[in-house]
Formats: structure tokens, C-alpha cells, sequence
């Protein structure tokens, strides 16, 4: 093999000297050195690799003003002068490798080379993790400089944990680069996390529109990226075990997504907590003034002694209470009031807790269920994810889309909350979990009130990977989400930046070339910071090949909402694709719709083998409207006169 | 005497080359007060083509110039060195040594700048512009396609009023072609150009002397040669602070020479 030609020559200076961590070199005017390149400086005893941050050109004019002089002040003779300047293409890059490392010495003068692949991965030190008996290697794209491409590889180790872990994604919006990096890397993890690690699957949110809803369908990959995806050894799929969870809408029936196609419907399953469920996160939906001490001290009492459990009070009723849904709850309070208000004469202590107490958690509580309704059910029998079932390389997507936001926060603090006792139990059913969450800036403010939800996330940026909880996360502007959050991302992610962005000082370490570089980046580039990499590196990656939520929409166009007999319909059509309305109208007419919706959660639930009967059954003996036989009244006896009279 | 305008200036049509000439000395030793000086000189020949200048032709010697008696001393020391011997014409002084030394490198840089120009002239029969004067060679003075661009105006050609005339010549304006005097060996044509105006700056602002080959085709065409060299104004050769006078495919030889030379 022939060596290639050198592209260079590193020159030092007394201004512009040459240090261990710092080197300068020129090439000529037509080179294929741009910035993000990485070079390979070849001298006696020492080779240095280096990355390209910076760049100059300039020529032996003196001042400006001499240019004018040459071209006696008109522009156009400026170009037709008969000998070109001569000029100077010179790149500053930093050093990312030196070899040997000992003892650490300057950039020596030598010849200037473009890295090859194998440059390329002692470079970035990752000969370390792909060598060996155990290789953790996971692809995240290609580097391309001057016709060479090479793949490059994040370390597992670094990105689930247990070395470091988390990564974090910034960019600007609109430009398909975010969401589609956490699929294609989320894709690669599945495909190339190597088994010796254990298992892994992950938990998206869906937070807007339809950005993650069609996870499992094929994407229409055009030639170019499939041969990035073999040049990186991923197999261009969508992703093959996926489950998409979904509240109800307001109406119970309707699924609050957009993915409600019925083609798509059979992995796609509704999310119902009951009391219980939402009751262990109240804090996040309550405020500090709303559950003072006073307040969190009946919650607390409500959580340990009344809700899932049975409880006795002679004095409220004879029967002992069972609260599992936010009805019993309401049944148990009107019985406090109503014992406060009659047999207690006007007291206004009940078991310790003041009325006033009493009326403000009923109320708050009672707002959660009209808030979240659609997410919370009345019967207590939750439709959840499948916790100490998860399977490995299995994705979980949950649309909260179209919640609000303060139910967005309850569903996502539980369901973190419960991903970390979990996985603290080793009893998930996976060794590692991956939590994508968009719109981190709205989730962990680095201003603003200090929820729930921003300390959950603190914590699981601080301790998530001693348990294998990583979280993968994205926003727009990364200086504006805090700091210890994003800190703790041991692999940082940047797409095309605003330019707004990038002036702000956590990201004064970039050249002003790399900034200029970040704030045009195409699609499908980003530059990535990875523990191994001593200095930010830009990659290519393709695109996912799963299909977009723009596209998935129009290839799968939303069901419109029906009316409540034929939502019913399509649900148990999920389970029986033979039931049709006209089958079902006659099972449910004349039914309460709190019963069709307690029996149409209980089917999907036990997916019955024949769904319609086990569905009749569930609503139970339709109780006949008794109609009596009018009887008339007898007419008062005249008296034949006016007794007033 | 009047001075001509010569036009607008004009693109040089095809190739054109550059010489010029770099020399560098220091006393490296005494050999008792006699001075030992080492110089480097070079020469060059830089081409253009489609704008852009190329290295066509280059040379470069070491010498080490000092009295007889002390070279044969130095011996093997001299290795890699083209010896020079001083005169003997008087006892050793370290200063007029010195100038005698200098005298010799001067002669030595004017003796490699003519053996590249002719070794310039076997491949190429292109315009070769030299920094200086033609009369160094013979064979320079009678080429057509040869001129010389003299900066200084040590001896001038004119006298009273028709001097007066010579350095008030306005910018793009031109002397008439004469025979400068002392070139009896070579003898060539000349005439002055003004580059630049000189008005608010010294009468030699912008003054060149240009000089060809003596033949009527050279008076013939003073006009047009003056047009091709008003255009290699641009780009200004500054920093140089004869960058009025100095063309920048000059100029560019000497910072080739400079750059590439030894340390």
C-alpha cells in the first residue's frame, strides 16, 4: 500500500509556538484539511494525533489600504492584478493523542498527514474498548475528512454506566437532528450492546406530537444511508420489540395519542393508574402551598392507613371504608363532613386534622382526578407498564403529548420513580434501562421552581447509573437547563446551534471555527463529546430507519374520535378484529358508562380468549327497568261547598 | 526633453518571468585582524503562469571569503564552501577587509544571478524581467525579450532643465529612449517610467529605468512595454519600503530566496 501524500507541515513560532496540547500547520491552498479534520503529525520517535479547530488565510499584504492602492481604488481591478498574492492556508489543532505519551513533550515540527481509520481509532482512544476479549464498542456515525470515512464508536461503559453515563443532546429545533440521533443511537445500543453487559431496554416519552409514535415502522431509506448503516454494522430496521402506552382521553374511551390507527392498534395499550398510583406522587401535582405541613400529614394518613386497605371508623359509618378509586375517596370525605357537621355538633377536629385541612385536600385531590382524568380511573384497577416483565432490547413509548402539563410531570416521575425501585430490587427484568426525555430545558430549569421532577432528575443524573438508569436527554438550549443535570452526561451531543446559544460561556471552550461550524451544521451531523475523546469530534450518522412521526401520520392517519359505542367497539376490535358495533351495540345499550368503560379496562387487561363474552360478562346482570302500572290518586272528598265561605 | 504618456497599462500577454538576487554575510571569525566572512548567496527565476508564480529555476552558494593565507589555514573547516580570497594589497585591516569582502559576495551574487538568467534562457524564451541592470552580461544586453528594472538613480542621464523635466515626469508618463552612458561593454537602451505620482512625496517616488536590448524595435515599442509594466503595479509590494519602485514578481524572488535560504 502506498503511503499518501502529506497534507502539511507543523510550524512553530515564538507567537505561535507549538505546545503539548496545541500544534499549527500549513497546507496548500487546495487541501482536502478542514476543520474537525483529524490529522496525524509523523516525526522521529513521536507521532502526535491532532483535530483541526481553527483555521487562517491570509497573504503578504501588508494593510489593507495597499490593496486599495494596487487597485487604485476600484474593486474590479483588484481582481485582474497579473500576479496573485501569495497566500497562507494555516490550521491550529489540538492534540488528541500523543504517542508514546511519556514523557509529554511539544508538537514536534514534522510532516502533517490525514488520519486513517486506524489513526482514527487510536486517536480517540478507541483501540481501548474495541480491542480485547470484550469489546463495548457502540456506533454512533462516521467521520469524513478528505475522502476517508471511518466509523466511530461510543464506549458502553461510559454510556449506560457503570463507568459514567447519561448523555445529553443539544440543538436547535426543526432540523430532524435531536430525535433522530436518540433513534439511530437507541437502534445501534439495541443491535451492538454487547450481551456480556447485560440487558437493556428503553422508555421514551413522547412529548410532542407525533415525533416518536411509529417507532415500529419502516422508514424509506434512500441508498446513501444504508451504506452508512453497513459501514457501521447496524442493520437499517425499525425497531422490533416496541409497546406505545397511552392515557384515555377526557370522554375514557378515546386514547389520547395520535397514534390510533387501527392497523397500529395491537401494541398499543392504555395507561390508567388508579388512586393509589397517583396518590404516592401527589407532591409532584400539589405545590409547597398547597401541601403545607398540616396538609401533607393527612395525605400521609390517607396513603398509610385509609387508601388500598380496609378502615374502620364506628363513628362514619359500620360498614369499614375500602378507597381505591378517587369516588370512594369523595364517599370517605362526605362521611367526614357529614359526622363533623351532625353527630359532632359543629366540631372541627377530626382525628387530629382540622376541617379547614380536611376541605383544602379533598379539594386538591379532587382536582387531580378532573385534571388527569383520562390518565386515572375510577375502578382502581391500573393499566400500567409491565414492571419485572420489561424484556431485554424492548422499547417502551409513552405519549403524554396531549396531557397536561402537571399530569406530563405526574406520569413521569412515577414512572421514573418506579424504573429506579425497580431496577434498586433487580427484579425489572433488565439490567439497564435508557429514559429519553425531550424538552429537558422544561423538565430541569436551571431557573425557576425546584419540583419534583427537577430533583428526581438531579438524582438520576447523579446516582441513575450505579443502578444501570440512564437517561438520555434532549433540548433546544443546553444552557438553559441545570447545569448539574446536563454536567452528568458523560456523552454530550450537538447538532446545528443558534448562534445565541453558542455565545453563552459553557460553550467558551470551542473555537470560534467550531462555533461557526455548530451554527451550520447540515442534517444528519453532529459533534460529539465522549469520555475517550479528548477533544469534540464531528460525525455523520443516517437517518432512522424508522419512520418519522410526520410521515408516520400521513401513512397512518389518526382515527378520528368516535362516539362512545364505537371507541368501544374499536378498542375490543384490538382484541377480536370480528366485533363490529352493530355486535356490540346491543351488550351496551341502556349501560351506565362508567360500567362499559370498568368492563371494556377489565378485558383489555385480561385479553380474554373470547373477548366478547368475557366483555358481557364483566358489565354483569343488566338490571331491568321496572315499569310499574300508573295508579291514580283518589280525588279529595268534595264537600259540596266552600267551607270558607 | 518631454516626457510621453505611454496609456493605460496593459496585462502581459503569456509568461513572464522574475530574477533577482539575495545575498547574506557576517564576520564568522579574525584570523588576527583580518576578518573571515561566510555568505550565502542565491538566485532565482520565478515564472507566472495563469497568475500564479513557480520556482523555474534556482541557485545557491556558500562562501567563505577571507585572506590566502588564512583559507589555506581553515582547510578542511571550508568544506561545503566556495573559497574566496582576498586581495594582498595592503596589511590585514579588519574593516577595509571587510569591504573588500563585501565587494567580493556583491560580485559573486551578480555572477550566479547571470548564470541562472541564462540557465532560464535554455528553457524558456518567455519575457524575463531582471531586478538591476542588464549590463552585468553581454548576452543579457542584446536579448529581446529581457529587461531590467533599476530602483536607484545613482548616475543620472540628464542635465538642467531636461533632468528637471526627467524627474518631474508624471505618473503613467515615460523619458524618451536614450543610451545610458557607462554600458560600453553592454551597451542597452533605456528610458525612465513613472509608476506612481510623485507629487507630495519625493521626486524619485514611482521612478523606474528601464533596459532593453539597443535595437529600434525596443524604441519602437517603449509605449507598450511601458503599458505591460505600469499593470505589474499592482499588487503593491509593500511592506518593502521601495514598494513604489519595487515589482512584486521582484519582490516575491527576493521573499522566495529569503524564506527557503539556509539559517
Amino acid at each position: 500500500m502506498s503511503t499518501p501524500p502529506p497534507v502539511g507541515r507543523v510550524v512553530a513560532t515564538e507567537l505561535k509556538p507549538a505546545t503539548p496540547h496545541q500544534f499549527h500547520f500549513w497546507t496548500a491552498r487546495e487541501s482536502p484539511v478542514g476543520i474537525g479534520a483529524i490529522v496525524r503529525v509523523d516525526a522521529p520517535g513521536r507521532t502526535v494525533l491532532g483535530i483541526v479547530t481553527d483555521g487562517f488565510a491570509y497573504a503578504d499584504l501588508d494593510r489593507p489600504i495597499h490593496d486599495v492602492i494596487g487597485a487604485e481604488g476600484d474593486p474590479a481591478l483588484a481582481g485582474q492584478q497579473p500576479t496573485e498574492r501569495t497566500e497562507i492556508r494555516l490550521y491550529t489543532a489540538a492534540v488528541l493523542r500523543q504517542v508514546p505519551e511519556q514523557p509529554l513533550q511539544p508538537v514536534p515540527l514534522g510532516t502533517v498527514f490525514l488520519a486513517d481509520d486506524a489513526d482514527v481509532s487510536i486517536a480517540l482512544r478507541m483501540d481501548a474498548f474495541l480491542a480485547g476479549a470484550q469489546p463495548t464498542g457502540i456506533p454512533i456515525g462516521v467521520y469524513a475528512a478528505g475522502g476517508l470515512e471511518a466509523p466511530i464508536y461510543l464506549d458502553a461503559d461510559f454510556l449506560l454506566g457503570p463507568e459514567a453515563a447519561h448523555l445529553n443532546i443539544t440543538g436547535v429545533s426543526g432540523l430532524a437532528t435531536k430525535t433522530s440521533a436518540v433513534q439511530f443511537l437507541l437502534s445501534s445500543i439495541f443491535q451492538t450492546f454487547p450481551a456480556h453487559r447485560g440487558t437493556v431496554a428503553a422508555v421514551c416519552f413522547n412529548v410532542k406530537g407525533p415525533d416518536l409514535c411509529f417507532l415500529d415502522q419502516p422508514a424509506d431509506l434512500p441508498e446513501e444511508d444504508r451504506r452508512l448503516y453497513a459501514r457501521l454494522g447496524v442493520a437499517p430496521e425499525p425497531f422490533a420489540n416496541v409497546q406505545y402506552y397511552a392515557p384515555y382521553k377526557a370522554d375514557g374511551v378515546n386514547l389520547n395519542t395520535l397514534r390510533t390507527h387501527e392497523a397500529l392498534s395491537g401494541n398499543t395499550v392504555p395507561l390508567i393508574w388508579g388512586l393509589r398510583e397517583v396518590l404516592d406522587y401527589a407532591e409532584v401535582l400539589l405545590n409547597r402551598d398547597d401541601v403545607d405541613a398540616k396538609a401533607g400529614a393527612l395525605i400521609d394518613f390517607l396513603k398509610e392507613r385509609v387508601v388500598g386497605r380496609e378502615f374502620h371508623d364506628i363513628t362514619l359509618s359500620e360498614r369499614p371504608f375500602e378507597v381505591r378509586s378517587f369516588a370512594d375517596l369523595e364517599d370517605f370525605f362526605r362521611r367526614i363532613f357529614e359526622f363533623l357537621e351532625v353527630q359532632a355538633r359543629g366540631a372541627e377536629i377530626w382525628r387530629t386534622h382540622h376541617v379547614a385541612t380536611i376541605r383544602k385536600v379533598r379539594n386538591r385531590l379532587g382536582n387531580i382526578s378532573l385534571r388527569a382524568k383520562g390518565l386515572v380511573t375510577d375502578d382502581g384497577q391500573p393499566s400500567d407498564l409491565p414492571w419485572g416483565k420489561f424484556e431485554d432490547r424492548s422499547l417502551h413509548v409513552v405519549d403524554v403529548a396531549g396531557l397536561d402539563p402537571l399530569v406530563q410531570d405526574l406520569v413521569f416521575a412515577r414512572l421514573v420513580s418506579q424504573l429506579r425501585e425497580h431496577l434498586e430490587r433487580r427484579d425489572l427484568g433488565v439490567d439497564h434501562v435508557v429514559v429519553f426525555v425531550d424538552e429537558l430545558n422544561k423538565y430541569a430549569p436551571a431557573d425557576g421552581q425546584d419540583t419534583y421532577v427537577r430533583r428526581m432528575l438531579l438524582d438520576l443524573s447523579e446516582r441513575g447509573r450505579y443502578l444501570g438508569l440512564v437517561l438520555f436527554s434532549a433540548q433546544q438550549f443546553r444552557s438553559q437547563v441545570l447545569r448539574r443535570v446536563v454536567g452528568n452526561a458523560g456523552t454530550a451531543l450537538f447538532g446545528r446551534m443558534d448562534m445565541d446559544e453558542l455565545a453563552t460561556p459553557g460553550y467558551g471552550i470551542l473555537s470560534p471555527a467550531t462555533r461557526a461550524k455548530l451554527a451550520a451544521l447540515p442534517k444528519g451531523e453532529l459533534m460529539v463529546r465522549h469520555p475517550h475523546f479528548t477533544q469534540p469530534l464531528f460525525v455523520r450518522f443516517p437517518r432512522p430507519a424508522a419512520l418519522t412521526g410526520r410521515l408516520g401520520v400521513e401513512r397512518f392517519p389518526p382515527a378520528t374520535d368516535v362516539a362512545f359505542g364505537a371507541a368501544v367497539a374499536r378498542q375490543l376490535r384490538a382484541l377480536d378484529a370480528s366485533i363490529t358495533l352493530a355486535r356490540l351495540e346491543p351488550v351496551i345499550e341502556g349501560r351506565r358508562e362508567e360500567d362499559v368503560r370498568r368492563a371494556l379496562h377489565t378485558t383489555r387487561r385480561v385479553r380474554p380468549d373470547n373477548v366478547l363474552a368475557f366483555f358481557t360478562a364483566q358489565l354483569g346482570k343488566r338490571v331491568e327497568r321496572e315499569v310499574t302500572e300508573r295508579r291514580g290518586v283518589a280525588p279529595l272528598k268534595r264537600t259540596g261547598g266552600d267551607p270558607y265561605a | 526633453m518631454s516626457g510621453t504618456a505611454v496609456g493605460g497599462p496593459e496585462p502581459w500577454p503569456g509568461v513572464v518571468a522574475f530574477l533577482d538576487g539575495t545575498q547574506r554575510y557576517e564576520v564568522m571569525a579574525y584570523a588576527g585582524s583580518s576578518p573571515v566572512v561566510v555568505a550565502e548567496i542565491g538566485a532565482a527565476v520565478l515564472e507566472r503562469r495563469n497568475r500564479h508564480l513557480h520556482v523555474a529555476t534556482v541557485a545557491r552558494r556558500r562562501l567563505l571569503i577571507a585572506r590566502p593565507e588564512v583559507l589555506l589555514e581553515l582547510g578542511e573547516t571550508a568544506a561545503g564552501h566556495e573559497a574566496v580570497a582576498l586581495p594582498e594589497d595592503g596589511p590585514a585591516h579588519p574593516v577595509h577587509d571587510f569591504v573588500l569582502a563585501r565587494r567580493e559576495v556583491d560580485r559573486a551574487r551578480g555572477r550566479l544571478e547571470v548564470a541562472i538568467g541564462h540557465r532560464y534562457r535554455e528553457i524558456s524564451d518567455g519575457w524575463l524581467i531582471v531586478d538591476g541592470t542588464l549590463s552585468e552580461s553581454p548576452q543579457w544586453a542584446a536579448d529581446p525579450r529581457m529587461l531590467g528594472i533599476c530602483k536607484s538613480h545613482a548616475t543620472l542621464p540628464f542635465a538642467g532643465t531636461d533632468l528637471e523635466a526627467y524627474l518631474r515626469l508624471p505618473a503613467g508618463s515615460r523619458s524618451p529612449v536614450f543610451q545610458p552612458a557607462g554600458h560600453e561593454v553592454a551597451p542597452v537602451c533605456s528610458w525612465a517610467l513613472r509608476l506612481w505620482p510623485w507629487q507630495g512625496k519625493d521626486l524619485l517616488h514611482g521612478l523606474i529605468r528601464v533596459e532593453a536590448a539597443p535595437t529600434l524595435e525596443t524604441v519602437a515599442h517603449a509605449d507598450q512595454l511601458s503599458r505591460w509594466l505600469l499593470a505589474e503595479r499592482a499588487p503593491v509590494s509593500t511592506p518593502d519600503p521601495r514598494w513604489d519602485r519595487l515589482l512584486y514578481g521582484i519582490r516575491a524572488v527576493e521573499e522566495y530566496l529569503r524564506a527557503s535560504g539556509s539559517r
